[in-house]
């Protein structure tokens, strides 16, 4: 038997069908004849106690998601995420440099240092990737941080807010489309298939809608694993070996008939109801991986 | 081996600055000498593209975001070997209290505060540690038992200027581990042992005119060693 910590924090039991989704996580571990245990910031010096981590909190290098991610790394446990995905995922500049290096079908993207901020550099991006442009934050989660702009002066303002964080920014081409594809994948393989539809006349599927004040999403529409085209099974896999061998969400979008990568992201939301709507195994199958 | 920097150093062989480096693809090991190596900044950047082009290079991505992360840093240090006290990561006031007790040095754990620490003696001095590196309580700290006095000084490649000897093996150890050359260590004295702290980046106005000099002899005999750089790439291995 093999006892698993699952690293949440209190924001994780916020939104109901990511409650449902935690509890179908405990439900499968117990099925299986593994201990399943919720985790929470207070007893992180507990991890020594595990067999494996799984974190459901948000991550990044500067949470203390990395902390547990790394203390029980470095025990030997098995844990998702591992540290170096979260490090690559985290870091949006990393991922995107690693995508060009592997050669992996991606949006074009530049890109742009904090003393490079001057008019050449600008015009020079807007001529090689066309109006409007978006620019990404390395941080950016939930489509926070990632904003369209089309003329120098919105560029200015919005690099300049971004840069007191990360002294890199990335840009990259505009690219509308109607759905993200958001494949999930779990050591190497397919674990399920969604389509993120965008909202109406909006350009990500995390927006902000006029006259309401939080944040809106569109539809989550799930396909059968098994019915994945073939290509983009092919290129989601191929972004994901780039990473390694955890746990993903990889948003790609369909341009000119072929499938370009968004951006590949650990800690992939997991609700109960959307992602789980086709292949309800989802549960078992992290669980199992962590347990082997 | 290429030399990337932005500190103005003394040194006979070309210095890159890190805003050409990250705009060339120059395949050789890198040294990169920065006195911020913060993650997300710039001296994160070049050991970053240094990476990605395949170079050897120190320090490497991973060093730089594990140093600066407290219990990352005391956890991989202790098993260097690197004299350490046992520690508790919690936003728990109550849990320090009852399994730690007094006093206590705490050091933050959150995405703002990079700098720094706070010693409490007794529990109301515990909430305002807390409530002060926690930020209002929303964020978890590093608390470590507080036996004798803390002392902070610069450390260049693992040499320090500490004339303690225990303090200067601890230095010395914990480049061999992480391989950042340019930082300040935090380390509690007692007066028969030193136990390592903390670690943190160095503004670049605390760096003297002598401090600058050190660190270009450093580069110098470290550029003389060529190609012995030794990187320890522990993940991507």
């Amino acid at each position: 038997m093999s006892k698993i910590a699952c690293f949440v924090e209190k924001y994780n039991f916020s939104d109901p069908t990511e409650q449902a989704a935690l509890q179908n996580f405990k439900q499968a571990a117990e099925k299986l004849g593994q201990e399943f245990q919720f985790l929470f910031r207070e007893d992180i010096s507990d991890i020594p106690k595990f067999d494996a981590v799984f974190i459901r909190a948000t991550t990044d290098p500067l949470n203390a998601a990395y902390v547990v991610s790394k203390t029980a790394w470095e025990l030997g446990l098995k844990v998702i995420d591992d540290p170096e995905s979260i490090t690559i995922c985290g870091n949006k500049i990393h991922q995107y440099a690693l995508l060009e290096k592997y050669n992996v079908p991606r949006i074009p993207t530049i890109f742009l240092n904090k003393d490079e901020l001057h008019h050449k550099k600008i015009k020079g991006i807007f001529e090689q990737l066309g109006k409007p442009v978006v620019l990404k934050a390395p941080y950016t989660s939930f489509s926070k941080y990632v904003e369209k702009t089309a003329c120098e002066s919105s560029f200015r303002e919005v690099a300049k807010r971004f840069f007191k964080k990360s002294d890199v920014l990335a840009v990259q081409k505009f690219t509308p489309t109607a759905f993200d594809w958001r494949i999930g994948v779990l050591n190497n393989d397919i674990l399920y298939a969604c389509k993120y539809m965008i909202p109406k006349g909006k350009w990500k599927h995390g927006a902000k809608l006029r006259g309401k004040a939080t944040f809106t999403w569109g539809r989550t529409v799930a396909l059968k694993r098994e019915t994945v085209p073939s290509r983009l099974r092919e290129v989601a896999l191929k972004a994901c070996s780039v990473v390694g061998k955890g746990l993903y969400g990889v948003d790609l979008k369909e341009v000119d008939g072929d499938f370009v990568v968004v951006e590949i992201n650990d800690n992939p939301s997991i609700y109960a109801g959307y992602e789980d709507q086709k292949d309800k195994d989802i549960y078992a199958r992290i669980i199992s991986y962590l347990s082997a | 081996m290429l030399v990337v920097s932005n500190l103005d150093l003394t040194i006979d062989s070309s210095v890159v600055k890190p805003s050409t480096f990250l705009g060339s693809t120059i395949k050789e090991a890198t040294l990169n000498i920065n006195n911020e190596y913060r993650y997300l900044k710039t001296g994160y950047y070049v050991s970053l593209h240094a990476e990605v082009l395949g170079n050897k290079v120190i320090p490497s991505c991973e060093n730089i975001i594990d140093s600066s992360r407290t219990p990352v840093l005391l956890l991989r240090a202790a098993r260097a070997g690197i004299p350490t006290l046992p520690f508790l990561v919690t936003d728990s006031v109550k849990k320090i209290a009852t399994e730690m007790g007094f006093p206590a040095v705490l050091f933050a754990v959150n995405p703002f505060i990079y700098e720094g620490f706070k010693t409490a003696h007794n529990k109301s001095a515990l909430y305002r540690a807390m409530k002060s590196l926690g930020m209002n309580y929303k964020f978890a700290v590093c608390a470590q038992p507080l036996k004798g006095e803390m002392v902070t000084f610069k450390s260049f490649f693992g040499k320090c200027e500490s004339q303690d000897i225990a303090s200067q093996n601890i230095s010395r150890k914990l480049y061999e581990a992480f391989n950042i050359p340019v930082c300040k260590l935090h380390i509690q004295k007692t007066p028969d042992e030193a136990f390592l702290c903390g670690l943190e980046p160095i503004n670049k106005q605390e760096l003297t005119d002598q401090d600058l000099k050190t660190i270009s002899k450093e580069v110098m005999l470290f550029s003389e060693q060529g190609d012995t750089l030794v990187v320890q790439n522990r993940l991507f291995c």
